[in-house]
């Protein structure tokens, strides 16, 4: 971390540059987004869009993580804590891919009025 | 008392205190955020509606993302000035950092306002009409309520002849509003008849109130008293006799299961009755002369000659036409019907031919008619210029389902130009607050319609309860905003009070700016993530 005067100083440029850097692409996610020449996949928003949306928003946030907050040469502490958190949070939306393969919308769960049949016992559907 | 470790880092961390405490802190909000972006995910993917696309303008969303990428550079900077040991520059980048936060929450004010505003309403064929609701007029004057506000025509109309309120239930500011609103149609609401009960066991009937006494709140909690006193009381007495009568089949069943004694043990009922106090489950008013009162669609479940509001009050009397009335409609959207139709198997364009806006509304077929020209047209070009899949012989680029079914206030705009869809003129304004109605009167018209209230479905304007993704969208972009607010204020705090820390241990303030700082940085790096999210998937 840029600590004395003089490394501070040094450190402006790259302070610009990384804020050059998020300007660029938050103005790159939007022409992806509404323009036709820049559209990946089909016509529109689809699921190609999302993952170039948010590859470029996590190249922007790491950049604002490594040079703004520093995390580019920091203790070890603070790398556990952020680095584990991150752990949890990506966990987080493992399980959402959990719920996707054992969804909540199960169609046998509203077929109603039908004989109760027990759980697992697809023929009854 | 000295503060240990603001300055010189602890052996073991390697870190002053404050950091450390931070980033902690920081972990707890990477969990929290995380927690509801994954919401976000699992609501999208879970949505039984068509989810809404693009639909904020994205002009506003830009220009934060940029002011807040632009406050985080100006506060490392201000760090950094600090550590220099140079307080006016610390000052200036300071000071943009905190106006760049205000008027970061000056945008989102002005979003939100418009969400706030703007009306949504589903039919019951599932077309989805946006628009803004019109006042009551009267000799092209806005007809004043009780409180002298003007009346939004979203309104449930009784002509009420009676109220019966639930003695528990009731709700005293809706009783307070029905009383007020009587009033000031020259109506009276009182007693139907004389309220009489045994409130004391052995003794007889008293009158708690005569017929004819008006309806106050006041009123209601004395009776409610009576009421509560009475039930409780029998409630004693009841489980006092269920009791006895237990202690005697025990006694007359030595060794029976109480589920084999169960069916004969029972209360005396015949016994038990004239004990009993009177219970005043509920209590009528008259409303003389009948007179119209008005409610919030939400509040109320209306029925022909009888309606009941949500704290069970019962309103008896004529319901009157009660259209939901859109001075201007700006949005037409069937892309929930075609997606209904396409579940039952129906063709989409004739479900949408067949509705009930299309069959009753001509300026709504018309503006179907130039949409389906559009698409037309959008799908030759596409085709012209991405050709077909050879695989599957299907074009390889076609219109979104949006583009198809949806008609927002842009393709109003460009038909009523006769220009085609994207090509209407617009002004800069009108990308952050939407289609300026007045300033368009001469040259566009946005219809006018009245949705009858049996067509209608669901309505709200633009909040949580429209849909999960408002839902979600007030969530985070909420809670990030708040963000905002104490951030600045942090650093609002360092810019105006902190004079004093800088002369005399400057590097104490340089760390608990750095401290700030990060928490401002984490909050640019929510944004990130919020903005793509929110106005561009």
């Amino acid at each position: 971390m840029a600590d004395t005067p003089e490394a501070i100083r040094k450190a402006f440029l790259t302070y610009l540059i990384i804020g050059g850097i998020l300007f660029v692409g938050t103005v790159i996610t939007v022409l992806v987004a509404t323009q036709e020449w820049l559209d990946f996949g089909g016509h529109g928003f689809d699921w190609h869009d999302a993952v170039v949306g948010m590859i470029i928003a996590t190249v922007k946030a790491s950049c604002v993580a490594a040079v703004f907050m520093h995390l580019n040469h920091e203790r070890k502490s603070v790398y556990w804590i952020f680095f584990g958190s991150l752990f949890f949070c990506a966990a987080l939306f493992a399980l959402i891919g959990l719920a996707k393969e054992n969804p909540i919308h199960d169609d046998y769960f509203y077929q109603a009025g039908e004989a109760a049949a027990p759980v697992g016992d697809t023929a009854a559907k | 008392m000295e503060i240990p470790y603001v300055v010189t880092p602890r052996k073991d961390t390697g870190l002053f205190n404050s950091k450390i405490a931070i980033w902690l802190f920081l972990a707890s909000e990477v969990m929290l955020f995380g927690g509801l972006f994954s919401g976000y995910v699992f609501l999208r993917m879970g949505a039984d509606y068509p989810w809404p696309e693009r639909t904020l303008p994205i002009l506003p969303g830009l220009l934060n993302t940029f002011i807040l990428i632009g406050s985080s550079v100006t506060v490392v900077f201000a760090w950094a000035a600090l550590k220099m040991r140079n307080w006016m520059r610390f000052k200036i980048f300071m000071a943009i950092t905190v106006l760049c936060a205000v008027t970061f929450m000056i945008f989102k004010g002005i979003e939100y306002n418009v969400k706030f505003h703007h009306q949504a309403v589903r039919l019951k064929d599932y077309t989805v009409l946006e628009g803004h609701l019109g006042k009551e007029m009267e000799n092209d004057k806005p007809v004043l309520d009780h409180n002298g506000k003007e009346i939004e025509e979203n309104t449930i109309r009784v002509k009420a002849d009676s109220l019966t309120f639930n003695t528990v239930r009731f709700y005293k500011p809706w009783v307070e509003e029905a009383l007020s609103e009587a009033k000031h149609r020259g109506s009276k609401v009182t007693l139907a008849s004389d309220v009489e009960a045994v409130t004391e066991e052995g003794k007889g009937k008293q009158t708690i109130a005569k017929a004819g006494t008006p309806l106050s709140v006041d009123l209601l909690e004395e009776i409610a008293e009576v009421h509560l006193d009475a039930r409780g009381h029998n409630a004693d007495l009841r489980t006092a006799a269920l009791k006895a009568e237990w202690k005697k089949a025990k006694q007359d069943n030595p060794g029976s299961k109480g589920w084999q004694l169960a069916a004969n043990v029972s209360i005396d009922t015949e016994a038990l009755n004239p004990r009993l106090l009177t219970e005043i489950g509920t209590v009528k008013f008259n409303v003389e002369p009948p007179c119209r009162l008005d409610f919030k669609p939400r509040h109320i479940q209306e029925g022909e000659g009888s309606s009941r509001l949500r704290d069970d009050t019962v309103v008896t009397g004529e319901l009157l036409e009660s259209p939901m009335v859109f001075h201007n409609i700006d949005a037409i959207d069937f892309t929930y019907l075609a997606m209904k139709a396409v579940e039952r198997g129906v063709d989409p364009e004739v479900a949408i031919e067949n509705s009930w806006v299309i069959q009753n509304k001509k300026w709504a077929r018309e503006a179907w008619e130039w949409n389906k020209a559009q698409t037309a047209k959008l799908e030759d070009r596409l085709l012209k210029d991405y050709g077909v899949d050879r695989e599957t012989g299907k074009p390889k680029r076609e219109p979104t389902a949006k583009e198809r079914y949806r008609i927002g206030w842009k393709e109003f705009v460009a038909m009523t130009d006769g220009a085609d869809r994207g090509e209407g003129k617009t002004f800069l304004k009108e990308e952050f607050v939407g289609p300026d109605y007045a300033g368009r009167e001469a040259k566009h018209t946005f219809p006018h319609a009245e949705i009858p209230r049996e067509q209608v479905a669901f309505a709200s304007k633009f909040t949580p309860s429209w849909n999960t993704y408002y839902a979600i969208y007030f969530t985070i972009t909420g809670l990030h905003g708040l963000h905002v607010i104490g951030g600045a204020l942090v650093l609002c705090y360092y810019l105006l009070f902190c004079r004093k820390m800088y002369l005399e241990n400057p590097e104490w303030l340089a760390n608990r700016v750095e401290v700030a700082g990060l928490f401002w940085h984490f909050v640019d790096l929510v944004w990130i993530f919020a903005f793509p999210i929110f106005y561009l998937m």
